[in-house]
């Protein structure tokens, strides 16, 4: 039994140190053999079939034990990044992709209700959080707890009646949506136009400044530090919610409705409110995303959330596998820091994720980390 | 028209055989039974309550199940998952129990997967075991069976099966009957509307049997009866094989 | 005039969904791409000393069908079609993907690509007055070469053997197999055909406004669609209805609202929201089998 905890902790540690090694390699040889190491390592898993096993049994029967070694390492990471503010703001920015695209999931994996606005039920929250603070002068706490329900409410007022048709035309018209969304906020006066709003106050929750910089074990972190936490538990508590919701009668009816429709009714699912349903929860959780963006970066503007956006929350779905919480997690993981850490591919990047995507739906249409089957648990 | 005039009443307990040629309006009357298309005229009753108009779902959850023609299972999801959703109108436990009071879901969730377990071991005692496998996974003719415990596990009053013999060879329409026959026994109280082309099948299951042409009702009685009336030789045979 | 452009790239979605029950979500960029294509053999044909020629327009418009012909049969043979049977959500993606693959291939890779690029002036200039309204030669000129477009697809559909095989696939595509009709190949003409109607616009669209932009694709793309819609899926001459309905809303509007020229693109996209919300299946209704 010890062996299997060993086999865990030691395989989520290695990963832990090769990626933290890649994110800080000064030198490209630094560089290349940390990335070399992940690829040996991901190579000697996926074809020596004893190690495999070995590895699979270990964590299916510690699945306890990896997540805690996970939350571990996560919590751990803004001590390994401390030299680097920026990359500890690039892993914020990778949890507000992860608490974004756990909604997503929940509309376009689990329900396949095709929506394409994302970035603009994002900016919804974002915006919110903006003019609630610097006009209506709230509090950012409150700002962010208020700011996802306006993305829903406009989500549900706009969106009823092209819910109960076929999948394109909801697409098309999120496509509509988030374009004008975005001519709306770049041309009304009171959005700041072009500009944006700006001086967003930072968090301050009972009497803690997130501008302060903390002390974790003695250690002094960079103030982004405070925000990755913020952003953990987000991302975390989301997570946390939508697995609950996939593995029950909810998503077991939005799982069918999106295979079946016809089945689903007949089988008593009311399909227009579960579709509904998945549209403003998952709405929900991407405004939240643009929320706490909002708070921590400080200002939010036009350009933030237009529908490029949109095709890179899409990517992080794909990616890591569609319907799949786990998926999400690992996509974001990887979308959000590789075209920081190679600089050279930045301009490249929506080209490649495109591509990217294509060639998952050809050859691995499930993803890279694919739903499993449900097990309420 | 897809349907004129069509008369049918069904009792507690029976089974009625449902037979026509094709495109004779046998899947549109379970597709108007089921509310998948609304009735332009004319009125179902079911067990005192009007079905015209309403929803599907909403008439799924008053006690009428069906299988389809070409089997609608969700092949990526579990066997299990298949089943469930059939109990899906009944659950008890709503959002917040599946994010806060998980134990209580959790308990249910059970029930329902014992319910399940239960259904397909009429069938096929290996099938439990297989309850977590992608039912894609399975044959033809186990695919079948779970859409039948998908029906069944809604507690139906009324069950509705469309062609579940389609495509199947002698052994395994056999293996249907026999299904049919356990069926039967599980819920003797449960009406049954099947629509089939195998008279063996029919032969061997309806107590009374109606047939269809042309979206009207050209006959009811017993299986002897329907066989031997002249409209109805002539709708499958022709009318110069009648000889009319 | 912005009818015509709509409605020629309003018949290849509906040619697309006909023949392969898909909504090709990168057509508009093939239509941006036709532009571009277009802009880049003018800018060969000016560095060959023909820029002013006679010849310059029909050049033009033959590069341009060729190129985006052959990026739509590309794009139809890799992605779209192996995913054509499997869930719609799949080809939704998959399209949309490529378009923005096309899109950042032009941002990137075509010299200073984020800016607009002026399209050069090649119809007739200036107009006349008929009863109170000026009319420009060169919208004159649009209108001609977009309904002799219309026109040649609906000679193409109605009198050619592949039309008639079009026809029939869009109809039933295993019964036009089994009457010998080249799946495959027809597919492939379908595509090359609407691709070619794609550029045409895009040369036309340049034409009309002057300058062209990576992103009127996304744009076009979706106004295309939404006439498609509004004709019923499916339906061709409903689609050409459609895009010119489209046409006139746009232009209506525009000339209405306060500042409407600026909020064009606005308008455009509520009343394609406004639409879709409220008659989603069309006007005519739309091609759909689902038998229960």
């Amino acid at each position: 039994m010890s062996r299997d905890l060993a086999l865990v902790w030691v395989a989520e540690a290695a990963v832990f140190a090769l990626v933290i090694a890649g994110i800080l390699a000064e030198r490209p040889w630094a560089l290349g053999a940390a990335g070399g190491a992940l690829a040996a390592a991901g190579a000697l898993v996926r074809w020596a079939p004893g190690l495999r096993t070995a590895l699979a049994r270990a964590f299916a029967r510690r699945r306890g034990a990896a997540l805690g070694c996970g939350v571990v390492l996560a919590l751990a990471l803004p001590l390994a990044l401390r030299s680097s503010p920026y990359w500890t703001f690039v892993a914020t920015l990778a949890l507000l992709y992860v608490t974004i695209g756990q909604g997503l999931n929940l509309q376009i994996g689990t329900a396949g209700v095709i929506n394409l606005a994302g970035a603009a039920f994002a900016g919804l929250g974002g915006y919110s959080v903006g003019l609630l603070t610097v006009a209506a002068g709230w509090p950012s706490w409150l700002a962010v707890l208020v700011g996802p329900w306006v993305a829903v409410a406009v989500g549900a007022i706009l969106f009823v009646p092209i819910l109960k048709t076929r999948g394109h035309y909801l697409a098309l018209v999120t496509i509509a949506f988030v374009f004008i969304f975005n001519i709306l906020m770049n041309n009304l006066e009171f959005t700041g136009g072009p500009q944006g709003i700006k001086n967003i106050p930072t968090l301050h929750l009972f009497g803690y400044a997130f501008t302060t910089r903390p002390v974790l074990a003695g250690v002094e972190l960079p103030a982004h530090a405070n925000f990755y936490y913020a952003a953990l538990v987000v991302a975390g508590l989301t997570t946390w919610v939508l697995r609950r919701l996939h593995d029950s009668w909810l998503g077991l009816a939005l799982n069918t409705l999106r295979d079946d429709e016809i089945a689903a009714r007949c089988s008593g699912v009311a399909v227009a409110r579960g579709k509904l349903l998945a549209f403003s929860i998952g709405n929900f959780f991407i405004g939240l995303g643009g929320a706490v963006y909002a708070v921590i970066v400080g200002f939010v503007s036009p350009p933030d959330f237009d529908f490029g956006y949109s095709l890179v929350m899409l990517s992080v779905i794909i990616i890591g596998g569609v319907d799949s919480i786990p998926g999400v997690i690992l996509g974001a993981c990887l979308l959000v820091p590789l075209p920081e850490r190679f600089r050279f591919l930045h301009e490249y990047r929506l080209l490649l994720y495109g591509v990217v995507i294509v060639v998952m739906l050809l050859y691995r249409p499930r993803g890279l980390w694919p739903a499993q089957v449900r097990r309420y648990r | 028209m897809a349907l004129d005039g069509v008369d049918v009443a069904v009792a507690e307990g029976e089974t009625v055989g449902v037979i026509g040629p094709n495109g004779s309006g046998k899947t549109t009357l379970f597709n108007a039974l089921t509310g998948l298309y609304a009735p332009a005229g004319g009125e179902i009753v079911f067990r005192g309550r009007r079905l015209a108009g309403l929803e599907a779902h909403a008439i799924a959850r008053l006690g009428i199940a069906r299988t389809f023609q070409a089997s609608r299972l969700c092949l990526d999801l579990s066997v299990f998952d298949n089943i469930l959703i059939g109990m899906h109108a009944g659950r008890r436990t709503g959002l917040v129990d599946f994010v806060v009071r998980r134990r209580r879901f959790l308990g249910e969730i059970r029930a329902a997967l014992e319910r399940a377990s239960h259904l397909l071991a009429l069938f096929n005692r290996d099938l439990p075991s297989r309850g977590f496998e992608r039912v894609g996974q399975l044959p033809q003719i186990d695919r079948r069976r779970v859409e039948i415990c998908r029906a069944l596990a809604a507690a139906p009053t009324l069950l509705l099966l469309d062609e579940p013999s389609a495509g199947m060879n002698p052994e395994e329409t056999a293996e249907l009957m026999r299904d049919l026959r356990i069926v039967r026994e599980e819920m003797p109280g449960l009406s049954v509307v099947i629509i089939e082309h195998d008279m063996f099948v029919i032969e061997g299951v309806s107590q009374r049997v109606v047939a269809f042409n042309y979206g009207r009702k050209i006959a009811e009685g017993s299986f002897a009866a329907v066989a031997a009336h002249g409209e109805v030789r002539a709708a499958y045979l022709g009318t110069e094989a009648v000889g009319a | 005039m912005l009818g015509v452009m709509y409605a020629l790239v309003a018949v290849g979605f509906t040619l697309f969904f006909g023949v392969l029950d898909v909504i090709h979500f990168a057509h508009g960029d093939i239509f941006m791409l036709g532009a571009f294509a277009g802009l880049t053999a003018l800018v060969g044909l000016k560095a060959a000393g023909l820029g002013g020629s006679l010849l310059a327009l029909p050049l033009t418009f033959a590069a341009a069908i060729l190129v985006t012909g052959v990026v739509g049969v590309a794009a139809e043979r890799v992605c779209v079609k192996p995913l054509a049977g499997t869930s719609p959500l799949m080809t939704l993606l998959a399209t949309l993907s490529l378009g923005l693959v096309i899109r950042e291939s032009v941002l990137i890779f075509y010299p200073r690509g984020a800016d607009p690029k002026p399209f050069p002036q090649l119809l007739p200039q200036g107009g006349f007055e008929a009863g109170g309204v000026a009319i420009r030669y060169e919208n004159l000129a649009i209108l001609g070469i977009g309904l002799a477009a219309m026109v040649a697809v609906d000679r193409v559909i109605k009198g050619t053997k592949m039309g008639a095989a079009i026809r029939a696939v869009a109809q039933d595509p295993e019964a036009a197999q089994m009457m010998g009709v080249n799946l495959d190949r027809t597919v492939d003409a379908t595509f090359f055909l609407g691709s070619g109607l794609a550029a045409v616009a895009g040369i036309l669209s340049g034409l009309y406004y002057s300058e062209i932009h990576f992103i009127m694709g996304i744009t076009g793309g979706v106004i295309g669609f939404s006439a498609a819609a509004i004709g019923g899926l499916g339906n061709v001459y409903g689609a050409i209805v459609g895009g010119l309905l489209f046409g006139v809303l746009q232009t209506t509007a525009a000339a209405l609202i306060p500042r409407g020229s600026e909020f064009r693109d606005v308008v455009a996209f509520a009343v394609v929201m406004l639409f879709l919300v409220f008659k989603p299946s069309g006007i005519f209704g739309e091609k759909s089998v689902e038998r229960v």
